[in-house]
């Protein structure tokens, strides 16, 4: 496996870039912080833009910069990204991040775990890069966003930048959005926090076929009429939107349900599970979270019994989950 | 007190076109008022919408904003409205109103009454369509002072999409407005600027809809240089004399009384020739933006590849960022089947530039035109296309192709799709009337 060198990719073609997160993530403000360092070498070309949908925050967004040292024309979705980020595990649950990077290309990834770690379990052929990226955010922002982070470990990734240069990139970015001068400071102290904390290998665990992009087999059959039908679809996942470590918990062993049904007419997804009961009308048992629920709180908020509430869970890690 | 706080006393001078308060707006106090943002050439990074935005505040010619928010033309405002409470002493103003119909009408008040001044707003899709009430009359009311910066996106629609998609400036195509299309960081910013000169031209005196593509250019970051406020100034100020019809207007004289059917008609030619007029005026406009600012202004389209002379074997027609894929894979393309590939970027949407479409398009041996929204038949370009080649003694054949609609990615392996029948229309293939691509493949 030949690494492939991000500084000679700029020089020879162009480096793409793409990048996995949820909305409301960061993810758009790294890719924009980069962009912008990027261009502090005034002989470089950039180009910058996210993908997302009308979906509110906990959607799973894209980012994508092209870096050349020539006028930049192409205006298509980076699909073969030289460098590929994960700036949200969850996000990587639903979408391949590692999708179309050629062997010997880069992997940056906000997590707890090691590179080799990560290598494994989601198949990495060439250099990975790692860095707990929200846990810096909550020691300096109170916030668990690995932004400041990622942003630092995908500069150190390219290479040639010096530190003071890529703080004050950075904060640059952060000016122009008119962010008050003390979260500017916290964010230069999670900055300067995050240089000695990347971790890097390089590692060749990619087989044959993994992480090919798919192949477009038209659009098949979509439903006609009310976009609910929508839901249906199996690539339609709302659940995907739903804030990364929580799930919708209802609990009732008391079978204190009173049978008013709130629940079961505000939830916009459809997803309550009830059956019949000769006193109340109905008893809601339950709610099938497996693939819809948004966690929007309807439901929490209309129950007049709290049966429901948002409650926490470990992400499951699971070492065949990779998709090609 | 200096004698320039008193303001002259307004004079109400009766003519023949209607009534005329003089001196209500002293020019000269709002040009001196203006506090430049940029006092000499300047580059930053920036997306679309912030393009426009910086565009919209540096003329010194704009001091109110209306606007309503909608994506993906948010920014825009969101920007303006920054820069407004950031700056103590401009005398710029932001007006949100209630929703899009109220920005028209707030438009069509403030623009009658203050003609020598620009009323610029940014809107989108089911936003533009919400104005579509006033947007019609603004189109035939000689308000060449408004501009309506659309940032397209599928226009109200089934199933909802914030993406780039112009179906929403092309379902107004009929409103009356100069349309120009804009892709790219500069060449939006060049625009905002140029527009006005072409719509507020005596002979014109109608209002223009300069546009760029939802997400794909309003929301992609690329170096933009910035040129001074007083240099933007002095190239307006060559272009926009003042205007001659009456300077504030009270009731429904803003938008004329109601006619007879024996002078309706008689109204929308004049509209008609006035809107026609740009396709004079479009060029040189443009060639004097490139004269003073050193890069290229207004034009009907952007030709890439065309020979100085001779025939080419395919031309391409289409519009928006895509075209850039188009641009950077046409010459390996065309090397690899051994053909000339040029193409039109088209820039002056309404009124089509049906001639000098024609003189290039008579040139090609094939025209493959690409669609990039939902249309009833073969696409909205291509019949502008094959009416701006009715007529000649030889029609090259044209393809027809949809790709992008709803802002959906035109990757290399669509362009090279589309390209492919292109080439077998040339090599004698009969295809069906248009196609639809996507991912390399005709669906």
């Amino acid at each position: 496996m030949k690494l492939l060198d991000p500084r000679s990719m700029m020089a020879e073609s162009d480096l793409e870039l793409r990048g996995d997160g949820k909305a409301g993530g960061g993810l758009v403000l790294a890719f924009q912080s980069l962009a912008d360092l990027m261009l502090g070498d005034a002989s470089l070309h950039v180009q910058e833009w996210p993908f997302f949908s009308s979906a509110r925050r906990g959607a799973n967004i894209r980012s994508f910069l092209r870096v050349s040292a020539r006028p930049i024309q192409t205006a298509c979705e980076v699909t073969r990204p030289g460098m590929a980020l994960l700036m949200d595990e969850a996000a990587g649950r639903s979408v391949d991040f590692a999708e179309g990077v050629p062997p010997g290309g880069t992997f940056v990834l906000n997590t707890q775990r090691s590179p080799e770690e990560c290598a494994r379990h989601y198949r990495l052929s060439g250099r990975v890069f790692t860095i707990a990226g929200d846990t810096i955010g909550e020691r300096f922002l109170k916030h668990t966003i690995g932004n400041v982070s990622t942003y630092v470990a995908m500069a150190q990734a390219i290479g040639g930048f010096t530190r003071e240069h890529t703080v004050e990139s950075f904060v640059k970015t952060l000016k122009k959005r008119r962010i008050p001068e003390l979260v500017l400071q916290r964010n230069r102290e999670a900055l300067a926090a995050s240089f000695d904390e990347v971790r890097s290998g390089t590692f060749d665990l990619a087989g044959p076929g993994d992480h090919a992009p798919p192949t477009f087999d038209g659009y098949g059959e979509l439903p006609v009429g009310a976009q609910t039908s929508l839901r249906l679809s199996q690539t339609n996942r709302t659940a995907d939107y739903a804030r990364s470590g929580f799930r919708l918990h209802f609990s009732d062993p008391e079978l204190k349900c009173n049978g008013c049904s709130h629940c079961i007419t505000n939830c916009p997804e459809g997803i309550i599970l009830w059956r019949p009961d000769p006193e109340r009308g109905v008893l809601v048992t339950g709610a099938d979270v497996s693939s819809y629920c948004k966690l929007c709180g309807e439901c929490i908020s209309v129950c007049p019994e709290h049966l429901f509430s948002e409650a926490p869970y470990e992400e499951a890690w699971e070492e065949a989950e990779v998709r090609s | 007190m200096n004698s320039r706080d008193v303001a002259p006393q307004p004079l109400l001078n009766i003519t023949p076109s209607g009534a005329r308060y003089e001196s209500v707006i002293d020019l000269e106090r709002a040009r001196a008022a203006h506090l430049p943002l940029h006092t000499e050439r300047t580059e930053i990074t920036a997306d679309g919408n912030t393009a426009a935005a910086i565009a919209s505040l540096q003329m010194w010619r704009c001091m109110i904003y209306p606007g309503f928010p909608i994506t993906p033309s948010t920014k825009w405002i969101e920007t303006v409205a920054a820069y407004v409470a950031s700056t103590p002493g401009t005398p710029k103003r932001v007006k949100l109103l209630e929703a899009e119909h109220a920005v028209a009408d707030y438009m069509v008040g403030a623009a009658a009454a203050c003609r020598d001044l620009i009323f610029v707003t940014a809107t989108s899709s089911v936003g533009l369509d919400h104005m579509t009430e006033t947007t019609r009359s603004l189109g035939a009311s000689g308000l060449g002072n408004v501009m309506i910066i659309n940032v397209y996106r599928a226009t109200a629609n089934f199933p909802l999409c914030i993406e780039g998609d112009p179906s929403d400036t092309l379902a107004h195509r009929d409103d009356g407005f100069i349309q120009i299309v804009a892709r790219g960081k500069q060449q939006i910013y060049d625009t905002v600027l140029q527009a006005p000169c072409l719509g507020m031209h005596p002979d014109v005196l109608t209002p223009t809809m300069p546009g760029y593509y939802g997400i794909k250019s309003s929301h992609r970051n690329a170096r933009l240089v910035l040129e001074p406020d007083a240099a933007i100034g002095a190239f307006q100020d060559r272009w926009m004399a003042p205007c001659p019809l009456p300077g504030l207007i009270n009731g429904d004289t803003a938008f004329g009384n109601c006619v007879t059917s024996r002078y309706f008609q008689g109204f929308k030619v004049a509209q008609k020739r006035r809107l026609e007029r740009a396709l004079e005026l479009l060029p040189q406009v443009g060639a004097d933006f490139e004269r003073t600012f050193g890069r290229p202004g207004l034009a009907f389209f952007d030709a890439v590849g065309w020979p100085e002379k001779g025939e080419v074997d395919l031309a391409v027609v289409s519009m928006g960022p895509d075209f850039g894929t188009f641009e950077a894979l046409r010459d390996a393309w065309a090397r690899e089947h051994g053909m000339s590939v040029a193409g039109l970027a088209i820039r002056l949407l309404t009124p089509f530039p049906r001639e000098a479409v024609r003189e290039k398009l008579r040139r090609a041996r094939a025209v493959l035109v690409v669609n990039q929204a939902h249309h009833a038949g073969r696409g909205h370009l291509t019949l502008d296309v094959a009416d701006a080649l009715n007529g000649l003694p030889v029609v090259p054949p044209i393809v027809s192709a949809f790709a992008g609609i709803g802002g959906a990615d035109v990757s290399e392996a669509t362009w090279e799709a589309m390209l492919d029948s292109g080439r077998r229309s040339l090599a004698g293939e009969t295809l069906p009337p248009y196609q639809v691509f996507h991912e390399g493949r005709s669906l």
